[in-house]
This record gives C-alpha cells, sequence and structure tokens, in this order.
C-alpha cells in the first residue's frame, strides 16, 4: 500500500530533505524505500536515512519544565516546525525500467514522497547495483540503512527470502572484500 | 547413404552435436592467470567441491577460439581475496555467514597444466602451444574427452588401465611406440611394479611388437607366483602356450614351483671374459690395478684363465704354475692375485658355472628370438645374490647385443630383414646402470643409442635415482607407481618438460594400483588405476581356462561332429 510520507523541502541530486508533521506507525521508516515523481524520468527512488526532528524556543521550555501539562505535549505533536526526513537517492525509473544510477535531474520542493508498496520494493531489489550508491556515504549510516533495506525487501520476498539474503550477502562479500569487518557487521545484520 | 541417415533422424530424432551437449554441464571454474611455463591457475567456481577435486584428474578448457585445451590438475589450493580472512576467519558456526563466504571471499583455486590442444574442427590433438584467455571456463573432462585423446584399442594400442575416477574410460598405450626406445618402470617396493610390467609384457607379447628376454630375478614371470593377497596369478608362459620359453639357471627351484622349463642354462668359466667380470667391479670391489690385471690375466692364461685362477686358490697342485711365473716374472702383484683370486672365489658358489660350457647358451637363446619366442630366464635361489644376476645378464645382453648389432649392420648392407625388435628386461637397473659404470656397460649402450640397433631395454626399478642422468633422459616412456624419496621423484622427471608441476601428482598416488605414465607412448601424461593382472586379462590375451575351456572343447566338437539329434541328410 503507496502511504503519502510528506513534501520536499529541500533536494539536490544525491539527496532530499521531506517535511512531514506527525510521525505513524512505520512512516516513515528508517531504510525503507521511499519514490518521489520527477522531471527527467518516471520517479526518483531513495532511501530514507535519518528522520530528525528539530527544536524550537517553546520546545526547549517546556522541556525545562518538570511536568508539563498534558494539552502542551498534545499541542507539540502537531508541530510548527516539520519532522524532517532524508532521504539518499539510489536510483530512479524511466519509461518503466529501473536504473541504479542517480536521476539526470533532482525532484522539485513541495513534490509529494510516498512509500513503495512490497511489488516495487522486490522489482527494484531485483538487482544489487544500487548497493554501492549506498555504501560510499560514510557520513551516513549507511550499513544500517542498506541492512535495514535488505530485511525488509527479504520479508517482502515471502518465506523469510532466504535465497534473496545470500545472493545479497555474496555481492556484499565482493563488495567489501577489502573490509572484512564491516561486511561482517552487515552480515550479522541481515541474517535470517 | 546420407538420405538414409536423415531418415532415421527423423525417426529417432536429431541427437544435439557433441560441443552442444557438453556445454549444457555446470563449468568447473574459470581461468584466472597462469603461464604455459608454469600452468594455469583456475578459480573454483562455488558450487564446485573443492575436496572433490584430486591432482592427476583431466579438466578442459574451452577456449575462445572453439579450441579445447586438455589439461591435468597438478595442484588443489584453498584462496582467499583478502589475506585477513585468515587471521579473522568469520564466525562458520551460522549457516549463513559460512554461506555467503564460501566460494565468495574464500574459495577452492587449481593449478592445472595444458598438455593437449584439440582444434575446433581437427580430431588430432596436438602439443599444446599456447593458453586460453583469462575467464575461458573450465570444465571436468568427459569420458568421451579422454577417449578422444588416448584413442580406441588397436593393433597397436594395448589397454592399460583407466584414469582416476573414470572407470569407463580406457587408456591405451601406444605399444609400437613404448618399444621403440628404452622404457622404464619404476615405483617404491610393493606398489605394484611386477604386476605392472606383467601386464604390460603381456601386451608386447600378445600384439608381438617385439620379442622379449626377461631376467626375471624373483621369478615371478615364467611361472604362476603369488600375490599379495596370497592368491596365485599366472605367468606368462601360462597365458601365451607356445610363445613363451622358460629357462632356468637354478633347475631345482623351478622344480619346486612346478614351473615348465625349456632348458636349463649353464655357462662355462671359459665363456666368461674380463668385461663381464668388469660389471662386477663395484660389487666384488675390485681396484683399477686389479681390474687390469684382469685383461692381464685372461690374455695371459688364455681361455680357461678364470678356471686356472681359481684352481691355484685351491692346494695340492704339483710344479711352479702358470701364475707363479706370473709372479716370478714380476709382472703380477702377489697381493693383487690373491685378492682377486679370493674375489672371484666367489663364482664357485655359482652352480650355474662349470669348468667347460657344453651349449653356447647364447646361440640357444637367439634361436628361440629369432622364432618369435619370447625367452624368460628365471635365477631360482641366485636371484637373491645380485651378483649372480648382474654377471648373467650382462653376459648374455652383451652378445646377444653383439649379435643384432652385427644382423642389423647386414640388413643395412644387404638388404636383408632386420632382426625382430628386441626389449630386454632388467629389474634392479640401477646397479647396471649406476653413474660409474653405466657409460661403460653394455646397459648403458643399449639404453643410448635407442633402437639403432633394434635393442631396448625395459627398466624395472625402485630407485630411479640411482641411475645415470644421461640414461634416464632416454628412457622413452616412464611409468611411474608411487615414489617419496625426493631424489627418485626428481630422477624419474630427467629430462621431461614441465615436470616440476607432475611432482605433486607424483608423490600423491595411491601405494597400490596407480601408476603415473608419461612420455614417448601416451600423448600426454596420464594418472591410471591399472588393470588388474587376473581373469579379465587372461581372457583378452587369448587365454582359456575352466568353464570357458570346456565351452570352447564343445564348441569344438559341435563343429566336428554336428548336433547330437542330427541324424545325417538322408
Amino acid at each position: 500500500m503507496e502511504l503519502q510520507v510528506g513534501r520536499i523541502i529541500r533536494s539536490s541530486t544525491t539527496r532530499f530533505a521531506v517535511g512531514c508533521q506527525v510521525l505513524r506507525p512505520q512512516v516513515p521508516a528508517f531504510g525503507s524505500l521511499v519514490k518521489v515523481p520527477a522531471v527527467g524520468c518516471d520517479q526518483i527512488y531513495g532511501l530514507i536515512h535519518d528522520v530528525r526532528m528539530e527544536d524550537d524556543p517553546f520546545v526547549q521550555q517546556v522541556a525545562a519544565l518538570d511536568s508539563p501539562p498534558a494539552e502542551v505535549i498534545e499541542d507539540q505533536r502537531r508541530r510548527q516546525v516539520p519532522i524532517e526526513v532524508g532521504v539518499l537517492v539510489v536510483g530512479y525509473q524511466h519509461q518503466g525500467e529501473i536504473y541504479h544510477r542517480l536521476p539526470p535531474q533532482p525532484p522539485l520542493s513541495l513534490d509529494v514522497l510516498h512509500t513503495c508498496t512490497s511489488e516495487e520494493l522486490v522489482a527494484f531489489t531485483g538487482q544489487f547495483d544500487y548497493f554501492r550508491l549506498v555504501l560510499d556515504n560514510r557520513d551516513l549510516p549507511a550499513d544500517e540503512m542498506l541492512a535495514a533495506n535488505l530485511r525488509a525487501a527479504a520479508e517482502a520476498r515471502g518465506g523469510g527470502g532466504e535465497g534473496f539474503r545470500l545472493s545479497a550477502g555474496r555481492e556484499l562479500a565482493r563488495l567489501l572484500a577489502l573490509d572484512l569487518y564491516r561486511l561482517d557487521a552487515i552480515l550479522r545484520r541481515i541474517r535470517p | 547413404m546420407s538420405e538414409e541417415n536423415s531418415a532415421l533422424d527423423d525417426f529417432f530424432s536429431k541427437r544435439p552435436p557433441a560441443a552442444e551437449m557438453q556445454t549444457e554441464s555446470h563449468p568447473l571454474g574459470i581461468v584466472v592467470g597462469g603461464s604455459l611455463s608454469k600452468g594455469l591457475d583456475v578459480k573454483l567456481d562455488r558450487s564446485a567441491v573443492v575436496e572433490g577435486m584430486a591432482v592427476g584428474r583431466y579438466v578442459v578448457v574451452r577456449g575462445q577460439t572453439g579450441r579445447r585445451f586438455f589439461s591435468i590438475i597438478t595442484d588443489v589450493a584453498l584462496d582467499s581475496t583478502n589475506p585477513g580472512i585468515e587471521k579473522a576467519p568469520p564466525d562458520t558456526s551460522d549457516p549463513f555467514l559460512a554461506q555467503v563466504h564460501q566460494g565468495t571471499s574464500t574459495f577452492g583455486r587449481l593449478e592445472v597444466s595444458p598438455m593437449l590442444v584439440l582444434d575446433r574442427d581437427s580430431d588430432e590433438p596436438k602439443p599444446v602451444k599456447t593458453v586460453p584467455a583469462h575467464f575461458a571456463p573450465v570444465y571436468e573432462a568427459t569420458e568421451e574427452d579422454v577417449n578422444h585423446v588416448f584413442g580406441a584399442e588397436d593393433e597397436r594400442h594395448f589397454y592399460v588401465g583407466a584414469p582416476l575416477d573414470m572407470e569407463n574410460v580406457r587408456v591405451h598405450l601406444d605399444l609400437g611406440r613404448f618399444v621403440e626406445r628404452s622404457s622404464g618402470v619404476f615405483g617404491k617396493s610393493g606398489t605394484g611394479k611386477t604386476f605392472l610390467t606383467r601386464t604390460l609384457l603381456a601386451g608386447i607379447i600378445r600384439q608381438s611388437s617385439a620379442v622379449n628376454l626377461i631376467f626375471d630375478m624373483h621369478n615371478e614371470y615364467g611361472w604362476e607366483s603369488q600375490a599379495e593377497g596370497k592368491h596365485k596369478v599366472k605367468g606368462l608362459r601360462q597365458l601365451f602356450p607356445g610363445k613363451v620359453s622358460v629357462m632356468t639357471l637354478d633347475a631345482e627351484s623351478s622344480r619346486r614351483r612346478s614351473s615348465k622349463v625349456d632348458f636349463e642354462v649353464r655357462i662355462g668359466y671359459d665363456q666368461i671374459e674380463p668385461e663381464d667380470v668388469d660389471m662386477l667391479s663395484n660389487m666384488l670391489g675390485l681396484s683399477d690395478v686389479q681390474i687390469g690385471a684382469l685383461y692381464y690375466l685372461r690374455r695371459r692364461l688364455g681361455k680357461s684363465w678364470i678356471e686356472k685362477l681359481l684352481a691355484e686358490g685351491e692346494a695340492g697342485e704339483e710344479g711352479p704354475t702358470e701364475l707363479d711365473i706370473l709372479l716370478d716374472e714380476g709382472k703380477l702383484h702377489g697381493g693383487t692375485l690373491g685378492a682377486i683370486q679370493r674375489k672371484l672365489g666367489m663364482f664357485r658358489r655359482f652352480g650355474f658355472l662349470q669348468p667347460r660350457a657344453t651349449e653356447d647358451v647364447v646361440g640357444k637363446i637367439m634361436e628361440y628370438l629369432d622364432r618369435e619366442i619370447n625367452v624368460i630366464l628365471e635365477f631360482g635361489r641366485y636371484g637373491s645374490t645380485l651378483e649372480a644376476y648382474i654377471l648373467v645378464a650382462n653376459y648374455l645382453t652383451r652378445r646377444i647385443h653383439q649379435r643384432y648389432v652385427h644382423r642389423k649392420e647386414e640388413a643395412l648392407g644387404r638388404e636383408m630383414e632386420e632382426p625382430t625388435p628386441l626389449v630386454i628386461t632388467i629389474e634392479e637397473a640401477h646397479k647396471f646402470l649406476d653413474p660409474s659404470i653405466a657409460r661403460q656397460t653394455i646397459f648403458g649402450t643399449i639404453a643410448r643409442e635407442l633402437r639403432k640397433y633394434n635393442v631396448t631395454l625395459l627398466i624395472v626399478d625402485q630407485r630411479p635415482s640411482g641411475i645415470d642422468e644421461e640414461v634416464m633422459s632416454q628412457i622413452g616412456t616412464r611409468v611411474t607407481a608411487l615414489l617419496d624419496n625426493e631424489a627418485d621423484i626428481r630422477a624419474v622427471f630427467t629430462g621431461v618438460s614441465g615436470a616440476s608441476e607432475l611432482r605433486q601428482v607424483l608423490a600423491r598416488l595411491d601405494t597400490r594400483q596407480q601408476a603415473l605414465i608419461l612420455g614417448h607412448a601416451v600423448p600426454m601424461p596420464v594418472v591410471v588405476q591399472t588393470r588388474t593382472y587376473g581373469p579379465e586379462l587372461y581372457a583378452e590375451v587369448g587365454h582359456v581356462e575352466g568353464d570357458a575351456l570346456q565351452e570352447k572343447h564343445r564348441k569344438n566338437v559341435h563343429m566336428m561332429q554336428g548336433d547330437e539329434d542330427f541324424e545325417g541328410f538322408d
């Protein structure tokens, strides 16, 4: 099922940020595959790498109280400053084909970001070319994000997706042959 | 004809072409490096089981141009993409981690040595002169491939065994080429050298590639002998009655073993020349001076020199003998003479030596060989006396070789028929071909002159490192059972190109019924599970016994007399 995550507030070719008002169960979830329509192609795919709540002066004051009144906390849930969701671009779809490359143009601000369905997740993770786009970001929790994405993709395949986990693991072993500790950490996160 | 074929094809549906059928099988791995001189490196595919590989097995590398490189596995190794994995191995108790790493970060590697190349549209394997490119797929050789290389059994080719793990494939030895040059059967004791030799000899006799003279040290070739499993195996004479003749030096031993003997060999003292004794110099400890004295004594004392020398040792002579005169003249030193007499005293113990020759043994043997009857000379109890073995082998070979040289030269001069090729089988060959004597002895000469005079050697030995290097390099075909001494292994590969890779193969042979054959008579080195010397082989060489014999008898009777209920035509 497709769910709306929020609207784009900032974007570039490699990453963009989305603002949303409230957190719902499972949305937005760390490492999940999301999509946004784009100008030069059908849609751009990304992985959620960060969910962030900025403070404002009022929150700081309330937080200092011993026991803030319940209505104030309830009021804070409908925020003035939106929750910011960071998305890493991992590919795009053009004329029905999925490409694990950076899109020609970034998404535009206020475009709507949606979660992907299980079918889309399965289709997108049919190849592993996007691993490099994820693993190269050393400033992000790239390994955790990829592991979360792979776990979701394995589940989406049903039956625990053991074959999928194995082939993804082997591709990781190939890419991370020179960094065995990093490889070991990811493999432990995706094992069934 | 072609129409007929197509009709059949319609009926049975066309068979896929051979090449297509083979590509369906999964490759073992891909070539990732290597060279022609050092062999190819093959990274094993994840699906290939490292433990399932074995040195000595065949693989086929498919090159880009349709060429197929027929290769032999020379080493199996473990490798990893990152050496760090050896220091900090992953937690393989987790099946997932183990499965991921297996074949990805850690994998098996093969070293294979390309031997022959089969061109796309040529049927004849050629020696390899190049290597396949990177990532060429490597397949296990199919039975068809191996058969292709080792040819079918025919008049010249004799089935010697099956390649490792290919029971249905037959490796054939080109016996014509086998006897063309001197050959060797090597292996440490207990590895089945004798069985191998007997099999090879049976092949040579059956296909009449050459006539054999076998110096049978341990009485194993002529008549029945016991295998290690306590069962009896048939001797060559039993398999080829009429084509094999057994002679003996020790009639008593032959009788005890109820070996059928045609002739008892006796050599007269007067037939022995100093050259025959010279061969024993190492064993008897004769110094150069003493050897010189032998020749001198022969000149002075004439034909009966040994008799006179030995008689001198015995007391009771009257008056000054010829030897006393020589001593008085100062031509001979008393110490030297004493030493010679003492050392030659051993001849008295050799029952086959007698003061005067009554028969021409060499002539007799030649007579048999001329009639293409193979001669086995049993040594009986003298087989355990190396001196006797060497003396007799050398004595006979020198003279027979001389006659062959004579005949061959005659044949060249007058365009007469050449003498039948002769193969002389000697055991404990390193005693004859020791570097210090190989240059002078007849066996060294025969090995070096190749087939010039139609005489070649079949050397059976457990210590090839003791054989002169020059002789070893002239050995055409080497059949080698397990050897584990480094020097012996090196010796076997003397004069063989690309030998370094094959060493591993040799050192890893089973102790029984496995042999590496390389050289002139096979297109490429091959490890075989040698065929069993037993009923199957007996039958193949035409020997019938038991029920089969009864059946043959019945058939013959039937041919002569017709059916039992046949009452005549009228």
